[in-house]
């Protein structure tokens, strides 16, 4: 049947002719590069510690992060204010007791889901791509988790009782109750916490490492010349020098981090699973129509994964253009692979959404299908039963569902604009999505006498825009003075680092 | 890097770590210790006015029944203070023997009497808010005796609180009622009951407990809602 004669060459099928910025190559008989523009070791070593001393940062950035600490702070003071004043200051009310506070914690927790995913299950899997990312995608994660942390602690009202969520003996002789999942993500989210903070802190350690021996040499170089020594260079040698806990790059101390790393990625990983699958056991275990379906977990898995690549992919597209040669490291390989799983995990959810109506109409329980069709599908124009918050649905269904679409094209998803413009599409629906099933559900439940509409206060809004930025504030500081890329990790994925890889490789 | 850190710095992380360890178990213990009922609220004795009020006295030696002044104990939830004619039942002048009693001393129930005024006794035995309407008359009709929660009133020259009033306290016995029931006529009879109780801890107690605990008309609820409400 083969056209091909067996003794005949076959022709090239795959034509070299798009490749991009050189990253793009389709042709399996050649390895894509993972760093372009053939940097040496050397000069990925100035190029990301040069990030982290630059005297002189883009003045944009400094612009960005004074805006961001502005609502870090705006959003600092309204805590303060609910916390003198109580959650009264909240839109909340009798019937709609769970509002944007819970949305924001859902929203926070599961942007961290994709640091964890990168870090952890790449890792496991090999994944080399994800040497570009993963450092910053793992300070995403801690940082959201910390603006995710916030909202559970101040929506208690009484603060100070806080220490009641901890099963701790006291002379009251109660304990949290062990049967209920809002324990359980205490305990789910704490241990988030502490697993990504060391797993983040224990990849950082060679490279503040670098940072604290660039810094003595210059310490050193100017005592020679018997020059003053320079004062960040000082807070450099000696932060990094505490941090970096003696790391001497000696081959015995590079054997036990690959092994810490690899038992760390092994405790990271059911993590990327447990964590959202019990922050959605809130939902799932209550029997409010709406909230009480079995898809929940994995939905949220699929959902955080989601919406943390699109916030990955939000921060790291813009900090390609702000930072000089990131682009060599960070090639547009690496965003078409992220724009890939923004449309596979954008059809995970999609798939929920709809599934979620089948399970409604098949298990015939009507407050279901009332809550879907009536709560949210329906708009209140169409008809008299209609959802007054049909925009909020539809806005989730356009940026979760339809907007990651236009990945299938290949033009779309090796355009940074285009992935860039999606990314802010799909964090704002992965906003909305937790909007909807909070709010929706709880604003008409089974009493139609206790129905309300929720209002958010300006309080409301004004302490998520805080957690926005004290999420920036922190991104920004560790853009700023941290190292943004695992340095040893880039470059051991360079195409000079490969075995089968020859200088005079461009002659072949 | 050689010269960045002194050498003595290799003990610092051990030292830290020590010195965190030993301070969060100082904490821990201090904490559990500390700040407790127990520790802050046992003992609490406050000033009474005029001469005080002789418990070891009144129901101790001369036998008067805790009812005679509570009066509303039975009935009521709130343990109730007497008002001023009951003291004046007996402290009324020329009542009783001055050799047993000085003037001076009872005076003041005398002046509050004259004056119509009240006897601003202090209250010892404080519960928060939320669980103030703590009902008296429950817990002696299911034969919980004034000794269980107030000690041995009988022996106390001055009342202060014998009890921690903390809510595990109250659950110890809402969980192990055996420990502390005796017959509901006995409650007030606080020198038989301490003896009794002492006894059923060593294992030689004179009443039926089981059938004590079997009388109860209902178990000690230990659902938040029965005292926080």
């Amino acid at each position: 049947m083969s056209a091909i004669h067996p003794d005949q060459p076959l022709e090239r099928v795959v034509a070299p002719d798009d490749v991009g910025d050189g990253s793009l190559v389709e042709d399996p008989a050649v390895r894509p590069p993972l760093v372009l523009n053939n940097r040496s070791f050397g000069e990925l070593t100035e190029i990301v510690c040069g990030y982290a001393e630059n005297p002189y940062p883009d003045k944009r950035l400094l612009l960005l992060l004074g805006l961001a600490a502005l609502c870090a702070g705006v959003g600092g003071l309204m805590i303060l204010y609910l916390i003198i004043t109580g959650v009264g200051v909240w839109g909340l009310t009798n019937q709609v007791d769970w509002a944007w506070d819970i949305t924001n914690f859902v929203f926070w927790i599961g942007i961290g889901h994709a640091g964890t995913l990168i870090s952890a299950i790449l890792c496991l899997f090999k994944q080399k791509w994800r040497t570009a990312v993963n450092r910053s995608a793992e300070a995403m994660t801690i940082f959201a988790v910390i603006c995710a942390g916030l909202f559970p602690a101040i929506h208690v009202g009484r603060i100070w009782f806080i220490w009641m969520v901890f099963p701790l003996p006291n002379s009251n002789a109660i304990w949290p109750n062990f049967r209920s999942p809002l324990l359980w993500d205490v305990f789910a989210v704490s241990t988030y916490f502490t697993v990504s903070l060391l797993f983040w802190y224990m990849g950082l350690i060679p490279d503040m490492a670098s940072l604290r021996d660039r810094a003595h040499r210059r310490l050193l170089g100017a005592r020679r010349r018997g020059d003053k020594p320079a004062l960040p260079d000082l807070i450099r040698a000696y932060v990094f020098g505490a941090l970096s806990a003696g790391w001497r790059f000696s081959s015995r101390h590079w054997h036990r981090y690959e092994v810490a790393y690899l038992i760390l990625a092994g405790i990271s990983t059911p993590l990327v699973l447990s964590v959202h699958s019990i922050v959605s056991f809130d939902f799932a275990t209550s029997v409010t129509p709406g909230w009480h379906t079995t898809i929940f977990p994995p939905y949220f898995v699929a959902g955080a994964i989601f919406g943390g690549f699109a916030m990955v992919l939000f921060l790291l597209v813009p900090a390609r253009e702000l930072y000089p040669n990131m682009k060599d490291i960070l090639t547009l390989r690496h965003l078409e692979n992220m724009a890939k799983i923004l449309l596979v995990t954008g059809m995970m959810v999609g798939f929920a959404y709809s599934m979620e109506f089948f399970i409604a109409w098949y298990s015939g329980n009507e407050y279901e299908s009332w809550v879907f069709a009536h709560n949210r599908a329906i708009p209140i124009w169409l008809s008299e039963d209609g959802a007054p918050y049909w925009w909020a649905y539809w806005t989730m269904i356009f940026c979760n569902v339809l907007s990651p679409q236009i990945f299938w094209k290949r033009k779309f998803r090796t355009n940074p604009l285009a992935i860039w413009i999606v990314a802010l599409l799909v964090t704002i629906g992965m906003w909305f999505e937790r909007f909807v099933i909070i709010v929706t559900s709880l604003h008409r439940a089974f009493i139609p006498g206790e129905w309300h509409m929720f209002y958010p206060t300006p309080v409301d809004i004004l302490t998520f825009v805080g957690s926005c930025g004290i999420f920036l504030t922190l991104f920004l500081l560790f853009m700023r003075f941290l190292p943004i890329f695992a340095i040893a990790e880039l470059k051991a994925v360079t195409p000079q680092a490969h075995r089968h890889h020859h200088d005079d490789e461009e002659a072949h | 890097m050689a010269g960045l850190f002194p050498k003595w710095t290799n003990a610092l992380p051990t030292v830290t770590a020590m010195l965190v360890l030993g301070g969060l178990v100082t904490t821990v213990a201090g904490v559990w210790y500390y700040f407790t009922p127990k520790f802050w609220e046992v003992g609490y004795m406050p000033a009474q006015p005029g001469s005080g009020f002789n418990h070891q006295l009144h129901a101790g030696k001369l036998g008067i029944d805790c009812r005679y002044c509570h009066t509303k104990i039975e009935e009521s939830p709130e343990a109730n203070i007497p008002n001023v004619a009951t003291c004046m039942g007996c402290h009324a002048e020329n009542r009783l023997d001055t050799k047993f009693v000085k003037d001076a001393k009872v005076q003041f129930i005398r002046d509050a009497y004259a004056k119509n005024a009240s006897i601003e006794w202090r209250r010892v035995h404080k519960l928060p808010d939320y669980v103030r309407n703590f009902p008296h008359h429950v817990h002696l009709k299911a034969g919980v005796s004034c000794y269980s929660c107030h000690g041995q009133i009988m022996g106390m020259p001055e009342v202060y609180q014998a009890q921690s009033l903390s809510m595990g306290w109250c659950l110890e016995c809402h969980r192990n009622p055996e420990q502390h029931l005796v017959p509901p006529e006995d409650v007030t009879k606080l020198t038989w009951v301490e003896q009794e109780l002492k006894d059923r801890a060593s294992g030689r107690s004179s009443v039926d407990v089981e059938a004590l605990v079997a009388s109860l008309r209902r178990e000690p609820p230990q659902y938040c809602g029965a005292c926080h409400h």
